[in-house]
């Protein structure tokens, strides 16, 4: 193997030349006291590429994505607008070693929760147990209680998972946060491969990569696992709010993927508490709905009552066992903020196991003693609404104004049980593209996606979102944040 | 694969195909009025162009008079008015938004890329001197939108309904466009000297994209009659209302039969009933004195299969007054005609 030296061109400017990932992590070159030497060979033939050539690529990637409508909607006050969400052209690279322990720990984190869900609607004997307070949970606006005695086929609740994952300075993984409910994301997972594939032919060439473009084919037949008994060849819809809602693209793309019709609440109907779809030749049956429609939305006979989006009537098509939503009505309570920090105990009571992925430490506000040192270290945590998503409301101590602390501290204390905090953690880098002259460090997390029925697949890899603007750790789309493809090296490679 | 296209998705494919035909005919249209005109007498006149749509009502509420300016406004840019030319489009990238998951790949990266591309066309690009070529790049490519789904997109229902769509606005358009032309031509206000005349029927050929068919067919002169009859009913011009009215026939019985939907009978009939009483209407010889009556027929018609296709495939309710109307005006046009 060459040195990194003998490759450079002096002719040529190098996209690594002045790279530098400071005290953090880098996903591409591991830290300077233990350099990640598998993935040499990448950063060597990143260096060969010259910068304006790099430009270029990612120019055409961004022209192609905005081509094919790969977008999310941003809505103001006058109208809506397609943006698409920013792509990076260069790869985070996961080895084979990584990825086998992310794997086994997603696996183990999603069935100890629907384990947990099991009870919570069951038995309750992890709160008999004295693991869980009973309060947090029953508590919790997302619990359902018109799911307590339900069984869902083969046990499962929560069928689609994205569990978010972060790197600290170290190079441990470490768990950020569930996503139990709608998780979405995963059309970029599969977007990003074929954008990499048309506009990086050659940086993928020689490396053996885990393939991601069977996820919807997975995902069907995961579905049609859970389908209800009795039933050989079910009818799979997706449920989504339409075509206004942000994620609708990632709508388009599974209903695509899975061959299935993409439907909204208004193409549905319930009959004799059986789900039918209002086609051109007359009602046909459903069994299995992948809805992106929050609990809320589903049924007004049972939740809001105002939803025009949902189905009246679906619940009692779910009780009677004639349909199966993915995910269950109730999985709120496994993916809770406040539930976070359990999770762990939770891992440990139901498997008798030692969590794979460790959690990151949390101070629940809702209790004194934490919130009492969450008040006095604020300028030191990240403070976080606990049942919030998409990055708002959060408030990051070091990087906070004095008037954002005080307007932060006044939250706190009115409704301390609406927040965690948790410290500040160097979230691991990643090189990539700025603007069109260089390549610098950005904060990157990960968010793979598990799905289950009789058994757990996670798809190799995952989401890795980037916070672009310069020291940023807030990863979220509405926040600045983009994307990257994410390479899990196969084992058998070097 | 049957059972499985959801009645408002249907109904997307047929308005998707919908509005690109009406886009594509309005700015044919536009570009032959402001190019193959330019120089004749009356030429300046736009206001032939609101009575085409029969919008003289909205039109006039908004403007005084019907000039480039105002109807280039009206009709092209002006996306709160719904038949407007970027309306149209908008329309119609809406619909195969809605439509993404199954129409190919091919057919919404070719729309999304033309709605982007007019979307960055400004003023300049629409002023009477440049509407040509505007619209000339946006028939074009309507047109390749129309191919690329021909090449495609699959043979499952969703292509029945989106070809019903295209066909049934393509007679509409021929319809309104023959009606309006001729009482244009035969108003007898413009100069009627033979060369004139000749360049008259032959701009509006053109504007039907029929003008070397016909000059085919009739290599001598332009008898009127014989313009409206090519027009009408020479079974072989694509925009014919003859052509459209057997294709329509023809995929509605493919719905009925190779689909096996049985709520495609009415339609079928009703379509059926349409082209007997078009074929006999080929064999009147006073027909071109009641010309603007059979446009209203034939329009009227189409509106009727719209709502049948509406009921039978879209969930619409049916309203039993339309099919009052459909027998009602279907002998009417014959005692008018036969009479």
């Amino acid at each position: 193997m060459g040195t990194v030296t003998s490759l450079h061109n002096p002719a040529l400017d190098t996209p690594l030349e002045n790279y530098d990932a400071g005290e953090f992590y880098c996903e591409l070159l591991g830290r300077p006291d233990n350099p990640n030497t598998e993935l040499l060979a990448l950063y060597e033939r990143l260096q060969g590429i010259d910068l304006a050539d790099l430009a270029i690529r990612a120019e055409d990637a961004k022209r192609e994505l905005q081509m094919l409508g790969i977008t999310f909607t941003i809505y103001t006050e006058r109208d809506a607008v397609d943006r698409v969400l920013p792509f990076d052209i260069i790869p985070r690279v996961i080895t084979a070693q990584d990825w086998r322990k992310i794997e086994a720990g997603v696996c183990q984190r999603v069935n100890a929760l629907n384990l947990f869900i099991w009870d919570v609607y069951h038995k309750r004997q992890i709160f008999k147990d004295g693991v869980v307070p009973a309060e947090l949970v029953f508590r919790n606006s997302n619990f359902r209680p018109e799911m307590v005695d339900y069984d869902p086929p083969l046990g499962t609740y929560v069928q689609i998972a994205g569990i978010d994952i972060i790197r600290d300075a170290a190079g441990q993984f470490l768990v950020l946060e569930d996503n139990c409910r709608t998780p979405s994301g995963v059309s970029y997972v599969v977007e990003n491969r074929h954008l990499m594939q048309r506009a990086f032919p050659d940086l993928m060439v020689g490396f053996a990569i885990e393939p991601v473009s069977d996820y919807g084919v997975r995902l069907a037949s995961k579905l049609t696992e859970i389908c209800p008994s009795g039933i050989s060849d079910p009818q799979i819809v997706l449920l989504s709010p339409g075509s206004f809602n942000s994620a609708y693209f990632e709508h388009i793309f599974l209903a695509r993927e899975m061959g299935i019709p993409l439907v909204e609440g208004g193409d549905l109907f319930v009959e004799n508490d059986r789900v039918y779809m209002k086609t051109i030749a007359g009602p046909t049956p459903v069994h299995v709905i992948y809805r992106r429609l929050d609990d809320d939305f589903l049924d007004p006979e049972v939740f809001n009552e105002n939803s025009l989006l949902g189905v009246p009537g679906l619940m009692r098509a779910v009780h009677k066992g004639n349909v199966t939503l993915a995910n269950a009505v109730g999985t709120g309570i496994a993916d809770d903020k406040a539930v976070y920090d359990y999770v762990p105990r939770i891992i440990r009571y139901y498997l008798a196991e030692d969590p794979i992925l460790p959690n990151v430490k949390s101070y629940i506000c809702r209790e004194e003693e934490a919130l009492r040192y969450t008040l006095e270290n604020l300028d030191n945590l990240v403070v976080k609404p606990v049942g919030e998503s998409g990055g708002y409301g959060i408030c990051v101590g070091p990087k906070a104004s004095r008037a954002e602390l005080d307007e932060c501290r006044e939250r706190l204390k009115r409704n301390p049980a609406n927040y965690i905090a948790q410290p500040m953690i160097d979230l691991s880098v990643c090189p990539t593209l700025v603007g069109d002259d260089a390549v610098e460090a950005r904060h990157v997390d990960l968010r793979p996606f598990a799905i289950t029925g009789r058994e757990t697949w996670v798809l190799p890899g995952g989401l890795t979102r980037v916070a672009l603007p310069k020291g940023s750790i807030v990863v979220n789309s509405s926040q600045g944040g983009g994307t990257k493809d994410t390479w899990v090296l196969r084992g058998d490679a070097k | 694969m049957n059972g499985k296209l959801l009645s408002r998705h249907a109904e997307c494919a047929f308005w998707l195909a919908r509005y690109l035909e009406r886009a594509e005919s309005l700015a044919r249209i536009l570009e032959t009025h402001t190019s193959f005109r330019r120089g004749q007498a009356g030429s300046n006149s736009w206001a032939w162009i609101v009575a085409l749509y029969a919008e003289e009502t909205e039109f006039y509420k908004r403007f005084d008079e019907a000039d480039a300016a105002s109807v280039i406004r009206y009709y092209v840019t002006d996306l709160e008015n719904p038949s407007s030319l970027l309306a149209s489009v908008r329309a119609a990238r809406e619909n195969a938004r809605t439509l993404r998951a199954l129409i190919s790949t091919e057919m919404w990266t070719q729309l999304n890329d033309f709605y982007t591309r007019i979307l960055t066309f400004n003023e300049s690009d629409f002023h009477e001197t440049r509407l040509s070529r505007s619209c000339d790049i946006i028939k074009r490519n309507c047109y390749s939108e129309i191919g690329v789904a021909e090449s495609t997109l699959y043979r499952d229902e969703i292509w029945p309904f989106f070809y019903l769509g295209l066909i049934i606005e393509r007679a509409d358009q021929t319809s309104r466009l023959l009606d309006v032309e001729f009482a244009r031509q035969m108003s007898g206000a413009s100069d009627d000297r033979p060369e004139t005349q000749t360049s008259l029927w032959s701009v509006l050929l053109r504007s039907f994209s029929a003008y070397h068919a016909f000059r085919r067919v009739h290599s001598r002169g332009f008898a009127p009659h014989l313009v409206a009859r090519f027009l009408i009913f020479d079974t072989h011009l694509p925009r014919s209302i003859a052509f459209c009215g057997e294709e329509i026939q023809r995929t509605i019985a493919q719905l009925r039969g190779e689909f096996h939907l049985s709520s495609a009978q009415r339609p079928l009939d009703h379509i059926s009933t349409f082209l007997d009483a078009l074929r006999e209407e080929s064999q009147n010889a006073e027909l071109f004195t009641h010309l603007h009556d059979f446009n209203d027929w034939v329009q009227q018609a189409l509106i009727e299969l719209t709502a049948e296709l509406g009921a039978a495939f879209f969930g619409h309710a049916f309203e039993n007054q339309s099919l009052a109307a459909t027998t009602e005006t279907s002998t009417s046009l014959q005692e008018q005609l036969q009479s």
